[in-house]
């Protein structure tokens, strides 16, 4: 009797295995995500710095009354430190427990896939631990590693 | 069971568990009036048992229907005075009011219930076959004094006699009830069937019977999903979101017009609709804290029944407002808090009148409004609490070591009870003690931002104040900047705002074993620096060119005689360099210590019973804040609350001022003070155990190493060969507005000639009321050594011995011994003084005492020198015995500190406590003259202190005690 509320229709049914991908750069790694995770991709905008935070947090963002936490994408998939002077993108991901903002170095096309053409990851993938992705998709001219951003937004140790 | 209507359901449920809430509070005044009836106030509870009834019966919930009819009959008995309401039958009533409050809060199986062990008696009462009839307990009253029954009765301040007549009124007539709804959550769906509101109702329902605690419980859970609104509030709710409305498209027009003139009033017109809705909204959620205090009436006239005690409660300060989550949490806290006063609190009332107290005890709960805060006390005029006793117990317990407990305070040990794993009941009564401990009362209230402080006296009662703040959402924020970024800090923790202009700096900020210190009125107050402790660069605020800049140096303040701030080691050079360049010139022009620039700005801070200063960069305004959450990935940084976001749209962290000094390890609880003893008496017995000297290290050729004493550096500078003028047969440089002769350790001493280096160093010595400057060449070090000092190898004019510092052998420069030698006019006047006083009688004896050969060769050399009699001692000990052979022969004491069986401190006690010595002049000499030792000195007999090696200062006192003494 309590379930009547719950049993609004869910999601409408759909092929599950076609995926489109929002993609973009990483240091020289393109990578890709589910583009229904994406909030918004914004532009840098002015940050707080967060003392004592973890390295790859750059700081915290005003994003319209939520605090956004900021984190360099390539500081943590290990690349190195992202160019800010380069007019880097933020890609706004509404993770669990608050908004989280992904800097990248460039945002690249969005990419139709079909989730059953993916390849396993390979362990590492031009400097990136194989662990960050859950696959690569191959186009006609490149890879895309498939980034796992549960994974990436983990709270390691 | 079938109920039609979810709604009407609803609204039963809220009116009837409204009407059992206050009939509670109104059976036990019932109760205290005994025979006096108060018509009004039984008519009240008659009229709220006969509305259950009704709507019971319409709903068809039979069960609670019949339970209330029993009730209504013995209340309709007491309102025709027929019966005379006995505590017997008002418990009776009482106990059928909790029952009936558990089946209305679930509705759904109240037919289920059996309610015979309720009916049974109630309708005994009114067939007046009750075991005890009316009559009785009416003589039994009259034989013995009320005070003797183990009853509580309410004392409240305010008559609630008006407040009533409203509610009976619209008891009455509910469909007129001058309050709306606000319903927090979506509206149930009318689809027949299984109304979704059921499994709230389990929710709030919780399982076991335990009354007490339980009557009260479900009411918490339900107020969550909604909450009673005023309708004037409601309509000037209504009012302000339509001026915000009008404001608004005011602001888009002038925004279109480019109208800058209208943009400013309509800005503060938007200004002042915003302040206006907030405090309106917040009005909202604030809930008299009646709603909790309601409730302790019963839960202290039950408990001290249980516990044979006889107890007052008085409540006052009922319509202290607070917001309503805040009111929710207190609940359980406060309730453990009275029910340990009840427990543990008062005494049994023979103990009592043992004691000389009124038998009756005396619980007092109390709210009021302090500073934007409310406090709420619980206090008790019974056996207080054993701070003794306490500790003792923790000891027991392994919670505190047993030096803790010695070194603790009286407040600290009464707080003893908030540690965790604590239980003060000797043994565990079913009252209280059921494991959850004042520490989780404590924990409780920190997560509301609220603060526990007791004050307890043995014998007298106990004070427990709270301090709650208003409301959770929007807090009052002192805002704070640091490195450049800003930081808010709540209001409710801070206790003052600090400036040590920069001229003061010097006197008030101190170092204690490892921490800074400023004496504040009498204290010290621990001082942390913010950016140390979050780890971002320091930085001060330059007023002149408003920026930000970094801060190079290491110290507040610089310690006298102890270490001079230039010489701190390692990166001297460097950081020399990075000033020159900084300022754009030379540091010595203008020390930045005197610029308003370097004042500091401390922030006090108090967290529970911690309080320290928190050194920011700049402070600016007191602003209110809307505090948000910051991100799991931000979770361990411990320092922070959250986040708000300021009128410029960035972001300023919330500070955790407990949590920030616990990062700085700032972990003594209440006992700054304390802190700072341990701090100092670990640093004594560090030093009693070596005789330390600080040196500084230069060098003036390419291999002979050197050393002086630190102590007797004034300042160093940094100059080049070119600065040096040759006049006269004498080498001076320009130095402040004067000239400084300059010497070097070859011109007295057989060493090897000054390197010829451009970059030279100046080292500064104040002596014979000059200054001089010796020429040295880096790299200079400063360090501390174990005096171990060869006084004969290399001994000569100019150089005191010798040492061995890191494998290098180091001559120790007598700096005093060469300017006598190269500028012996500068004392002829001072000494020809002296030796004319002393000529005239016999020498004086002075009584020297001094472990370290080296050291007392030098001094004795000095007395010598100038004509007076020397005694040695080795250490303490031996003094004694001299002093004791001597007697008054010796004139006076000059001793060191640190010396092996009797240290100088212990024979200047001795002394003292003899009537024979207690006037004899002591001197004591030590390396370290620390503004500690001296105290600690002078609080002993000490007369005066002085630096090891600097012999003029020395020189100088003897003589005055000399002078003084014929």
């Amino acid at each position: 009797m309590t379930e009547n509320t719950n049993t609004v229709a869910k999601a409408p049914a759909k092929n599950s295995n076609i995926v489109e991908l929002a993609t973009f750069y990483v240091g020289e790694a393109l990578c890709g995500m589910d583009i229904l995770k994406v909030q918004e991709i914004n532009k840098l905008m002015q940050m707080t710095k967060v003392p004592q935070a973890p390295e790859y947090v750059l700081g915290i963002l005003n994003l319209r009354g939520q605090i956004v936490t900021i984190i360099d994408l390539g500081r943590k998939l290990g690349l190195g430190d992202t160019d800010i002077s380069q007019d880097p993108r933020n890609i706004i991901v509404n993770s669990t427990g608050g908004h989280v903002g992904l800097l990248v170095r460039k945002i690249s096309d969005v990419v139709t896939a079909d989730m059953v053409k993916r390849e396993p990851a390979p362990a590492n993938m031009r400097g990136i631990q194989g662990e960050f992705f859950t696959g690569v998709f191959k186009t006609d001219n490149t890879l895309i590693g498939i980034l796992n951003i549960d994974k990436v937004l983990s709270i390691e140790d | 069971m079938e109920i039609e209507d979810d709604e009407i359901l609803q609204g039963f449920i809220e009116e009837s568990l409204e009407h059992l809430a206050d009939i509670e509070n109104d059976l036990l005044a019932i109760e205290e009036a005994g025979a006096q009836i108060d018509e009004d106030l039984v008519n009240k509870v008659f009229r709220a048992a006969h509305s259950i009834k009704g709507g019971a019966g319409f709903m068809g919930l039979t069960a609670i229907q019949e339970l209330s009819h029993a009730a209504e009959n013995v209340l309709g008995m007491i309102r025709s005075k027929k019966l005379i309401p006995t505590p017997e039958i008002v418990n009776v009533l009482l106990i059928a009011a909790d029952q009936l409050q558990s089946m209305i809060g679930d509705v759904h199986n109240s037919n289920e219930v059996d309610i015979s062990s309720h009916v049974t008696p109630l309708n005994a009462i009114a067939d007046g076959t009750f075991s005890q009839p009316p009559a009785e307990p009416v003589a039994r009253k009259a034989a013995s004094p009320p005070a003797a029954q183990p009853v509580a009765t309410v004392v409240e301040e305010e008559p609630a006699a008006e407040e009533m007549a409203v509610e009976a009124e619209a008891a009455q007539e509910p469909e007129e009830e001058p309050e709306l709804e606000l319903d927090l959550e979506p509206e149930p769906e009318l689809n027949g069937g299984d109304p979704p509101l059921e499994t709230e109702e389990e929710l709030a329902a919780p399982e076991g019977n335990s009354q007490g605690s339980r009557t009260k419980q479900s009411a918490p859970v339900k107020a969550e999903t909604s909450l009673r609104v005023h309708v004037s509030l409601l309509d000037s709710l209504m009012n302000l979101a339509g001026e915000l409305v009008l404001s608004r498209n005011q602001l888009l027009q002038t925004i279109g017009s480019d109208d800058l003139r209208n943009a400013e009033a309509v800005g503060q017109r938007i200004d002042l609709i915003t302040s206006e809705l907030q405090e309106a909204i917040m009005l909202t959620r604030m809930q008299p804290i009646g709603n909790v205090f309601n409730k302790f009436p019963r839960v202290v006239r039950d408990l001290s029944k249980k516990l044979k005690k006889s107890i007052d409660l008085t409540i006052v300060g009922k319509d202290v407002e607070l917001d309503k989550t805040i009111i929710e949490a207190i609940n359980d806290p406060l309730t453990h808090l009275v029910r340990n006063s009840v427990d543990h609190g008062i005494e049994l009332p023979e103990i009592r009148k043992k004691a000389g107290k009124p038998d009756r005890g005396l619980v007092v709960l109390k709210a009021y409004h302090e500073a934007g805060q409310v406090v709420i006390e619980i206090s008790d005029d019974g056996k207080g609490l054993d701070g003794d006793a306490l500790a003792a117990s923790a000891v027991q317990k392994g919670l505190i070591t047993s030096e803790q407990s010695q070194t603790m305070s009286d407040k600290e040990k009464v707080n003893i009870i908030f540690l965790p794993g604590f239980s003060t009941a000797k043994e565990v009564t079913d009252v209280s003690g059921r494991g959850v401990g004042m520490d989780v009362v404590k924990t409780n209230l920190d997560q509301l931002g609220g603060s526990v402080d007791i004050i307890s006296e043995k014998g007298a009662g106990t004070t427990i104040s709270i301090k709650l703040p208003l409301t959770l959402a929007i807090i009052p924020c002192q805002i704070i900047e640091t490195g450049g970024e800003r930081y808010a800090i709540p209001q409710v923790n801070l206790e003052e705002l600090l400036r040590i202009p920069a001229s003061q700096v010097k006197d008030r900020v101190e170092r204690v074993g490892d921490a800074e210190v400023v004496r504040l009125r009498g204290t010290l107050l621990p001082l942390i620096r913010l950016a140390d402790v979050i780890g971002v660069e320091r930085t001060f605020y330059d007023h002149k060119n408003e920026e930000v800049r970094p801060d190079r140096r290491e110290m507040v303040s610089d310690r006298r005689g102890n270490e001079s701030p230039h010489t701190r080691r390692g990166n001297e050079q460097d950081r020399k360099e990075k000033r020159g360049n900084r300022d754009g010139r030379p540091r010595s022009v203008i020390d930045r210590r005197y610029s308003a620039s370097s004042a500091l700005n401390v922030v006090v801070v108090s967290t529970g019973s911690m309080k320290y200063g928190l050194i920011v960069d700049r402070l600016q305004d007191s602003e209110e804040i809307v505090i948000k959450p910051l991100g799991r990935h931000l979770q361990n940084c411990k320092g922070y609350a959250g986040a708000t976001i300021m009128g410029d749209g960035r972001i300023a962290l919330i500070l955790d001022v407990g949590n920030l000094a616990r990062m700085a390890q700032l972990t003594s609880v209440d006992s700054s003070d304390r802190a700072a003893e341990v701090a100092k008496a670990a640093e004594d017995a560090l030093k009693a155990k070596m005789d330390r000297q600080s040196l500084l290290i230069f060098k003036s050729s390419e291999s002979e190493h050197f050393a002086v004493p630190l102590n007797q550096v004034e300042r160093i500078e940094k100059i080049k060969r070119h600065d040096i003028e040759d006049l006269g047969g004498k080498r001076v440089m320009k130095y402040r507005s004067g000239s400084l002769s300059l010497i070097c350790v070859d011109d007295v001493a057989m060493v090897q000639p000054l390197a010829d280096h451009d970059d030279l160093l100046v080292i500064v010595f104040n002596i014979a009321k000059r200054t001089v400057g010796l020429l040295a060449t880096g790299p200079i070090d400063a360090l501390e050594i174990n005096a171990d000092i060869d006084d004969t190898t290399l001994s000569q004019t100019g150089i005191m011995g010798s040492i061995i510092i890191d494998n290098h052998t180091t001559m120790l420069v007598n700096v005093f011994e060469m300017v006598q030698t190269l500028f012996p006019h500068w004392f002829a006047e001072q000494e020809r003084k002296v030796a004319e006083e002393i000529a005239d009688e016999e020498p004086p004896n002075i009584l020297i005492a001094e472990d370290s050969k080296f050291f007392r060769n030098q001094v004795k050399g000095y007395m010598t020198e100038v004509g007076y009699n020397v005694i040695e001692a080795e250490d303490g000990v031996e003094a004694w015995e001299r002093l004791l052979e001597y007697g008054d022969e010796i004139s006076m004491l000059v001793t060191d500190i640190e010396m092996p069986n009797m240290n100088g401190f212990q024979l200047t006690q001795q002394i003292r406590r003899d009537s024979r010595f207690s006037a004899l002049p002591v001197i004591a000499l030590t390396t370290l003259a620390s503004a500690e030792d001296v105290a600690k000195g002078q609080a002993v007999g000490i007369n005066e202190y002085h630096i090891k090696l600097d012999k003029e200062r020395l020189m100088v006192s003897v003589h005055d005690f000399i002078k003084r003494r014929h």
